[in-house]
């Protein structure tokens, strides 16, 4: 009785076909429930099956490219078709934005999958991905071709990048694009009140007040004209806007022993500049991401900022722009040291676990060639290669590659370290801190060493 | 015969096998990832004593208990109020419900630039207006101040959420049958007493479900957060979910990223469980 009611009942339920069926003649008697949801059910794993197990398999003839969807991996992914049509080889593009592009290669460099034959990294990622021995040591692939490793040309500050350790060690990529910062000033308005291009920080904090106070209806709607704007959010933006304050004031993030230094004299006093500097920025600018940034350039509402070159073509754009012609590049301005800018360069490696990795490096050295960079910086990336740098057709084209190859080969690297994204986080979170009035200069320095120690500390 | 025994199975079999890779296995994973540190992958539990001296994660899981209440607390009110001013006969009533539903149809990353933008302290629309009606928007930088960040998402929370909240409280106030209410005028009840004897009571059950659905759903934010101040200014608005991504997925460190998860994962099911008992007592009685 019990174990009637229990049964499985559904073979009693048919489902009737739709009368026009019938007609068709398509179906002479009711379809069961049974035969109806085992077809769906297997039909629905199979398929289901046959997605997961779809992943292409490595034949030497194709390769598969992990790149930062923007106007960097644009230019490589038309190299990569350039490549395509010349060799033959088929070239997977897998775009990622920014921000996904770092863990999605870190879970494939950890797991080991093979997915990439090349990744296109950011350089502070470099110390990491190096370092745990998750990338293709280079020089016994340069070896089979008869070299002893890349050739002179590229900008040593931009190959140091690719060794670990840094400068010295091994060789595990090429560097692609070769950035640093560069700082924006507005010519026009430093004429109209007679100051100098700044040499030093102490320049820039004169100019921005006297323009801040002097522009009051300077910006094209009649609003102020800042003298200065800089990105204070926390994370990486802080960081990379502070850091040539930072080090200009003589002040380093670790000592010999790789203990973090941040709160010395020297520090303290460069965040004590820097808020200084940020009474001069437009409010609310310890929120201020690139967007904004860049927002208040083009927009006419702000005089100085520090920059990444990838913005100049805004600069001249009409429809973007309301400063057509009236920016002007320097390098990074010194105070108790010579200016250096943070250098920032997409490098190209092959992961070790890379499928092809033979196929993979003959593509890197082709698109780090000096013909292929010249094509890239047409594109509107800056190259990594002097030559390149010094094409006179290139300089007509882009004025500022003098000032901006002066910037790159006096640059300085973020400090070397595995840890460094976590350290970056958590160093940014206090500079943003001190920007909001948060925290007080000596605090969020102190707090922010103390942080980076526990960092730093941990196994 | 054997066909009338098997074929449950048989049924289900595919359902378990994908449940079980995509929500077992990796649940057991986390298990086992939030147990082991370092390079090596030594066991331990160092990631669970990370988190008592972890001074960001602790202020992480105060923002985001202090959010879900602030937010909570407003979306409850406001969706109570709406639900109750639309439930009567009104002109245009059914396009004021549906304009009211607009912001939960979209997507949270949609509503985090929408108000990213109109909240920017010198081109956003929130600023332009208020200017433009006279106030003084020097100090009104939105997300970039501490205090105002903070209350800003909650505000942008509330903003998309309220129509959630209204929705099923709408629903639940039209499935109160009138007899009470004819009653209670019968009696002479007054408007206030009407609604604290008759509509709360009756409304209870899906009060209670809607503060269920709401509590899980403000206790793993992350979205909006992201987008609109990413934690900041300084550390002004990050949540638990947000340091969790950045545990994993900017520092690489799983293991401790799935320690986070499993504390607010244990926070929130002791939440669901008391507002589940409640509505169960409801039902029983």
């Amino acid at each position: 009785m019990k174990k009637q009611a229990a049964r499985f009942t559904i073979r009693r339920f048919p489902i009737r076909t739709p009368k026009a069926l019938y007609h068709l003649g398509m179906r002479k008697r009711p379809l069961s429930l049974k035969t109806l949801a085992l077809a769906l059910t297997s039909i629905l794993f199979v398929s289901l099956l046959s997605t997961s197990c779809g992943q292409n398999q490595g034949d030497g003839k194709q390769l598969t490219l992990a790149v930062n969807a923007g106007v960097e991996g644009d230019a490589l992914k038309q190299a990569a078709r350039d490549y395509e049509a010349q060799t033959g080889v088929r070239i997977n593009i897998v775009e990622f934005p920014y921000s996904n592009l770092f863990d999605k290669e870190l879970v494939d460099l950890t797991a080991g999958t093979g997915a990439y034959d090349l990744i296109m990294l950011d350089d502070p990622w470099f110390p990491r991905f190096g370092g745990e021995g998750f990338l293709t040591d280079l020089t016994p692939l340069y070896q089979k071709k008869n070299l002893s490793g890349p050739d002179d040309d590229f900008v040593q500050t931009s190959l140091a990048l690719c060794r670990h350790p840094y400068q010295t060690g091994t060789l595990y990529a090429l560097p692609y694009l070769g950035n640093s910062q560069l700082f924006f000033y507005r010519k026009d308005i430093f004429e109209k009140h007679g100051l100098k291009e700044p040499a030093t920080w102490d320049d820039v904090l004169g100019s921005a007040r006297i323009i801040t106070e002097r522009e009051a209806q300077g910006a094209p709607g009649g609003g102020r004209l800042y003298g200065y704007v800089m990105r204070a959010a926390q994370g990486n933006a802080a960081v990379a806007d502070f850091m040539p304050i930072f080090w200009a004031f003589g002040a380093e993030m670790f000592d010999a022993e790789g203990r973090p230094t941040v709160n010395s004299a020297e520090g303290i006093s460069a965040l004590r500049f820097m808020l200084e500097l940020g009474k001069s920025a437009p409010p609310g600018y310890s929120s201020f991401n690139a967007d904004e940034v860049s927002a208040h350039l083009l927009q006419g509402t702000a005089a100085m900022s520090i920059n990444w070159p990838a913005w100049i073509a805004a600069f001249s754009d009409p429809a973007k722009s309301k400063v057509i012609g009236k920016i002007g590049f320097a390098t990074m301005p010194g105070a108790k040291k010579p200016g250096q800018a943070e250098i920032g360069n997409w490098l190209i490696a092959i992961p070790r676990s890379a499928r092809n990795p033979d196929a993979a490096f003959d593509f890197l050295v082709w698109v780090t060639s000096a013909e292929q960079l010249k094509r890239s910086a047409l594109r509107g990336n800056p190259p990594t290669r002097r030559s390149v740098f010094n094409d006179p057709e290139l300089v007509a084209k882009f004025p500022t590659y003098p000032v901006q190859l002066r910037s790159l080969e006096t640059s300085r690297p973020r400090p070397r370290t595995p840890r460094w994204n976590e350290i970056e986080n958590a160093f940014g979170i206090f500079l943003s801190k001190a920007n909001s009035g948060e925290l007080s200069p000596e605090e969020a320095m102190n707090q922010a060493n103390a942080e980076i120690l526990k960092i730093v500390e941990r196994k | 015969m054997g066909t009338e025994r098997t074929l449950p199975f048989l049924l289900l079999a595919p359902t378990m096998l994908v449940l079980l890779a995509l929500s077992i296995y990796p649940l057991v994973y986390a298990v086992r990832v939030s147990l082991q540190t370092g390079a090596s992958a030594r066991w331990s539990l160092d990631n669970f004593t990370r988190l008592f001296s972890d001074a960001f994660f602790q202020s992480a899981l105060l923002h985001t208990l202090v959010y879900a209440l602030m937010a909570l607390t407003c979306e409850l009110l406001l969706g109570l109020g709406l639900a109750l001013l639309l439930n009567h006969e009104m002109r245009a009533r059914s396009l004021f419900r549906a304009a009211l539903l607009v912001p939960m149809m979209l997507p949270p990353v949609v509503v985090g630039v929408v108000w990213r933008l109109a909240l920017n302290p010198n081109f956003g629309a929130v600023n332009g207006t208020l200017k433009s009606l006279g106030v003084n928007t020097e100090s009104l930088t939105w997300t970039a101040s501490p205090r105002l960040a903070f209350l800003s998402v909650v505000a942008v929370d509330v903003w998309q959420w309220t129509p959630f909240v209204f929705l099923i409280l709408l629903a639940g106030l039209q499935a109160i049958p009138q007899e009470p209410y004819e009653a209670a005028r019968m009696d002479g009840s007054s408007a206030w007493q009407t609604f604290r004897f008759i509509t709360l009571p009756l409304l209870k059950p899906a009060i209670l479900i809607v503060l269920l659905l709401r509590t899980m759903d403000l206790l793993r934010v992350f979205d909006q957060i992201f987008i609109l101040t990413e934690g900041g200014p300084g550390f002004a608005t990050e949540t638990v979910s947000l340091y969790i991504y950045r545990a994993a997925f900017r520092f690489g460190n799983f293991g401790y990223a799935a320690a986070m998860s499993f504390v607010l994962l244990v926070i929130t099911n002791a939440i669901s469980l008391v507002y589940i008992r409640l509505l169960q007592k409801q039902e029983s009685r």
